[in-house]
């Protein structure tokens, strides 16, 4: 099992968006996308999911080419992912969220559904317990039957997490997961997200909060003007003095940076004040 | 603390008295009709009808949120298959129970012809496409004269026999249509709590969103409107059955605007919101008699004022069957 | 042969203006509001009603109509139809804005069935001959008759719409329809008044519509209650075809529209050697709006939007 970017390049028209960017992700791993707003973090992402077509390159998964599949056939393929600004099925209950997308193939088998009794039952006390298991797993069991709009906003996040990994995903794409949490929704993500690790999982997480990369990842790619700038472990990352230059400026931006950031007691996110804008709806 | 259980009780004991009423009143109403008189008997006909049809409809734009305005055609499709498969038309007579089933599937055929092509438009211009489909239909139903008889249509078709006896009575095919709306109700309301239906939902909520977890959002869409049309073609053979007589008049535009308005009068994609709909826009008509030649403004006023009142619809969307049962049954 | 072209020419562009003029209405309601406003057909219906009743009664007598009192019926018209327009966007769409996009599309089709019996019960159902406008004079050019009425409804249909044109270009008030159009929550914030950006469109878009009832009911000397039906759904048809929500769109879209179906009416029975006749001249409509929409969905010159971008998740 194996997820890769095999010299990608992403044009809109004559803007290189992502210029030649190979990565790999080895299974197991938690891997985080980081690079300054326009980076092309997203362009990645929605490549990756058939939302973009792919210009050059390849995009791999288990040796066999993404492009040319249609989204939903990429998704079955098994790549997940979360949007940067939350898309849920808002006038469905947060358990059948996770329930639609718990095995799409089982579509096939409707008819016997509709037309035999004993099996429809069946059918849905399986896909209740499984999809409650998870809700229990995030906690939003008791939640279950309320329609997700009307969930508060960092648990919408976690339902959006839980219904990308309901089908059992073997790369799991999550494109800011933390934007507009505060720092106690952050910290459970961080947790949750740790447990989620599988031997035969990829997870990438694309992220602007640089606490929760640290201490989240494994391996860091960064991405700076569409191309790869940087490969490495946090500890790399921070080392790294181009990187510092290319995602938080220079030395001059980088003590106003960090005067910023004593403000952070107040309770508001490094993150607000950096121009990263959270995508409440 | 004695009296106010007892008052509590009491009230109880009035509630379950109130609902059983109510349970006893639908059921005697419906099991009563056809003794009242044929007008009534008639309307009640006219109000099944509607009830199947947008029973079909409501699949398509209450559960998938695709707004088909060109509904009336897969009726169309029903009841020219009857017409032409059991009249003097071709000589051809086919027995009605063969040609239930033979008109639904083309009707679906008809809808996987149009729904192929027209599927991936979004929204309005799937609204305007399938008009478009409607009004050809109608269009060719009136010019192809020699096989559909044009204007004048087809006369003399066969009267539909069941196990034997001639159906030919209003209270004939009231009992028809009242066990095929039972059975199609059924069915439906079983799609809708499977997963097919979920994924209807899904559509309408956010298709971009449903593909994102593997769902092949065209075939899904195909299938909410193969079977919609099926149930179109359903009505449609009944309708052919029942008049005897079709033309194209009888499959206008404004037809489809009927049982679109009844989905949304009631309230969108929920079974008991079709019904109370289709009740609502088949009587009312009938109710303003009274104002004779100023019938169809009022309908049209009184319309336009429903729908401003109350956008979300007669029998909110959350009130379904499920939440009636429990609120009958429970204690 | 160039006569019989000319002929046809000018045929189309009779109809086409027609239908451009019409379209008009639709595509600037949808623009700002994402409504196909149903009831415009009625309110272009209205039009040839309101302009009969004025030259009838306000200027004693349809046949004797001077140069002045048809200029004077004009305005009147199209202030009168416009007017109706913002009443209805007031009473009917207002209420609705929360709402789902299905509610005002249907409040509209109630209303279009409220004006139409509403017409039949006080003009009679019947077919009412209407008067041309325009003297009554032909001119032959190259072995083809053309009417001053024709000529006058492709003039005066232009003539509005570039009026239209330089309004919405060059004025104030245009440029608050633009930025309405554009992005209503936007405009908002940038404290534009929305709501009365809606209701210039809601006067203009019907206004216009009117003064099409007019030229049409003049071009064929008949208006009849339920005149609007095709004509609208033709109309909306133009609009689709040259990108619904582009006003120049719904102009080209509106000739278009007439070029295709005086060819394919023309063209058919050769075609097909008398097996499909005339009958089938309302189909092409439909025919031609399937094909675009499949081909190229945002019409000929609608602006691309892909799903990313979308402002709104849910269709219905």
């Amino acid at each position: 099992m194996s997820f890769a970017f095999d010299h990608v390049t992403k044009r809109f028209g004559s803007v290189v968006a992502i210029g030649d960017v190979s990565m790999e992700f080895e299974p197991g791993l938690i891997y985080a996308i980081i690079g300054p707003n326009g980076a092309g973090k997203s362009t990645l992402v929605n490549m990756a999911a058939g939302s973009y077509s792919v210009t050059e390159g390849q995009i791999l998964l288990d040796g066999r080419p993404l492009q040319g599949l249609k989204k939903y056939q990429i998704a079955r393929a098994g790549l997940a992912r979360t949007y940067q600004n939350i898309r849920l099925f808002d006038q469905m209950t947060v358990l059948e969220n996770l329930e639609v997308a718990l095995s799409p193939t089982e579509l096939r088998h409707t008819w016997r559904e509709v037309l035999v009794p004993p099996y429809a039952t069946r059918a849905a006390a399986r896909r209740r317990a499984a999809c409650l298991q998870l809700l229990e797993e995030f906690g939003l069991a008791d939640m279950a039957d309320t329609h997700a709009e009307l969930l508060p906003y960092g648990r919408q996040r976690m339902l959006e997490i839980a219904r990308a990994l309901i089908s059992g995903p073997r790369v799991l794409l999550l494109d800011e997961p933390a934007a507009g949490l505060n720092s106690g929704e952050t910290e459970t993500l961080k947790h949750r997200l740790l447990r989620l690790r599988r031997p035969d999982r990829v997870m990438i997480v694309i992220e602007h909060d640089m606490e929760l990369v640290m201490s989240l990842s494994d391996q860091i790619y960064v991405l700076h003007h569409g191309a790869l700038l940087f490969c490495g472990s946090p500890a790399e990352v921070q080392a790294n003095r181009e990187v510092q230059e290319a995602y938080l400026g220079t030395d001059d931006d980088l003590d106003s940076i960090r005067e910023l950031a004593r403000h952070r007691r107040a309770g508001r996110g490094l993150r607000h004040e950096t121009g990263v804008v959270a995508h409440h709806a | 603390m004695a009296s106010v259980s007892v008052a509590r009780s009491g009230f109880r004991a009035g509630r379950v008295l109130a609902r059983a009423l109510l349970v006893g009143a639908v059921l005697a109403v419906l099991l009563l009709m056809p003794q009242a008189g044929l007008y009534y008997v008639r309307l009640a006909d006219d109000v099944l009808i509607y009830v199947l049809l947008a029973l079909g409809l409501n699949l398509v734009i209450g559960y998938a949120g695709l707004l088909d305005l060109g509904f009336v055609a897969f009726y169309a499709v029903g009841a020219y298959s009857y017409a032409l498969l059991a009249s003097p038309q071709f000589g051809i007579h086919l027995p009605f129970l063969v040609i239930l089933p033979i008109g639904a599937a083309l009707a679906a055929c008809f809808g996987i012809l149009l729904g192929i092509p027209v599927l991936p438009l979004r929204g309005d211009y799937l609204a305007i496409v399938t008009l478009g489909f409607g009004e050809i239909i109608r269009i060719l139903l009136n010019n192809m004269d020699a096989v559909t008889g044009g204007p004048q249509g087809v006369m003399m078709i066969d009267v539909p026999r069941l196990a034997g006896y001639p159906l030919i009575s209003p209270r004939g095919f009231y009992w028809l249509l009242l066990g095929i709306c039972i059975i199609v109700g059924t069915l439906v309301l079983r799609l809708e709590r499977s997963i097919l239906g979920k994924a209807w939902a899904a559509i309408r909520e956010d298709q971009d969103a449903a593909r994102g977890i593997g769902i092949n959002t065209v075939r899904v869409k195909l299938a909410a409107f193969a079977i919609s049309a099926s149930i179109g073609g359903l009505a449609g053979v009944i309708f052919a059955s029942f008049q005897r007589y079709v033309s194209p008049e009888s499959f206008t535009f404004n037809e489809s605007i009927l049982i679109v308005l009844i989905i949304v009068i009631g309230g969108v994609g929920n079974i008991l919101g079709v019904i109370t709909g289709a009740i609502a826009l088949i009587v009312l008509p009938e109710l303003l008699r009274g104002v004779a030649e100023y019938r169809m403004m009022a309908f049209g006023f009184v319309l336009a004022a429903l729908i401003v009142l109350r956008p979300e619809g007669l029998v909110p969307r959350s009130f379904g069957p499920a939440r009636l049962a429990r609120w009958l049954f429970a204690p | 042969m160039t006569g019989l072209l000319l002929q046809q020419f000018v045929n189309m562009a009779t109809i086409g203006a027609i239908y451009a003029l019409i379209a008009l209405g639709y595509t600037m309601v949808y623009g700002v509001l994402r409504l196909i406003n149903f009831v415009h057909s009625e309110l272009f219906m209205l039009g040839a009603y309101f302009c009969y009743g004025l030259l009838a009664f306000g200027f004693g007598g349809i046949g004797s109509v001077g140069a002045l009192a048809v200029t004077v019926a004009f305005f009147a018209v199209f202030a009168l139809v416009g007017f109706t327009g913002v009443a209805i966007e007031r009473i009917a769409y207002k209420p609705l804005r929360q709402a789902t996009r299905l509610a005002p599309m249907l409040s509209a089709l109630g209303l279009s069935l409220f004006f139409q019996s509403a017409v039949q019960v006080l003009a009679g159902p019947q077919p009412i001959r209407f008067p041309s406008i325009f003297p009554g004079t032909r001119i032959m050019v190259a072995g083809a008759v053309i009417t001053t009425t024709q000529l006058g409804i492709v003039v005066l249909a232009v003539a509005l719409m570039l009026l239209l044109a330089a309004f919405v270009a060059r004025t104030r008030l245009g440029v608050l329809v633009r930025a309405v159009s554009e992005s209503p929550r936007t405009s908002a914030l940038l404290g534009i008044n929305v709501d009365r950006a809606i209701s210039l469109i809601f006067f203009i878009g019907p206004g216009l519509g009117g003064l099409g009832g007019i030229l049409y009911a003049s071009y064929y000397g008949i208006m009849y209650p339920t005149m609007g039906t095709i004509v609208g759904l033709k109309a909306f048809t133009a609009a689709i075809l040259g990108g619904i929500g582009s006003i120049p769109g719904a102009m080209l879209g509106g000739f278009l529209l007439g070029f295709v179906e005086v060819a394919g009416t023309a063209l058919l029975p050769v075609l097909s050697g008398g097996i499909l006749g005339t009958d089938y001249r309302d189909i092409f409509a439909f025919i031609v709006l399937v094909t675009v929409l499949i081909f190229r969905p945002t019409g000929l010159l609608g602006e691309q939007i892909s799903e990313e971008t979308m402002v709104y998740k849910r269709d219905y």
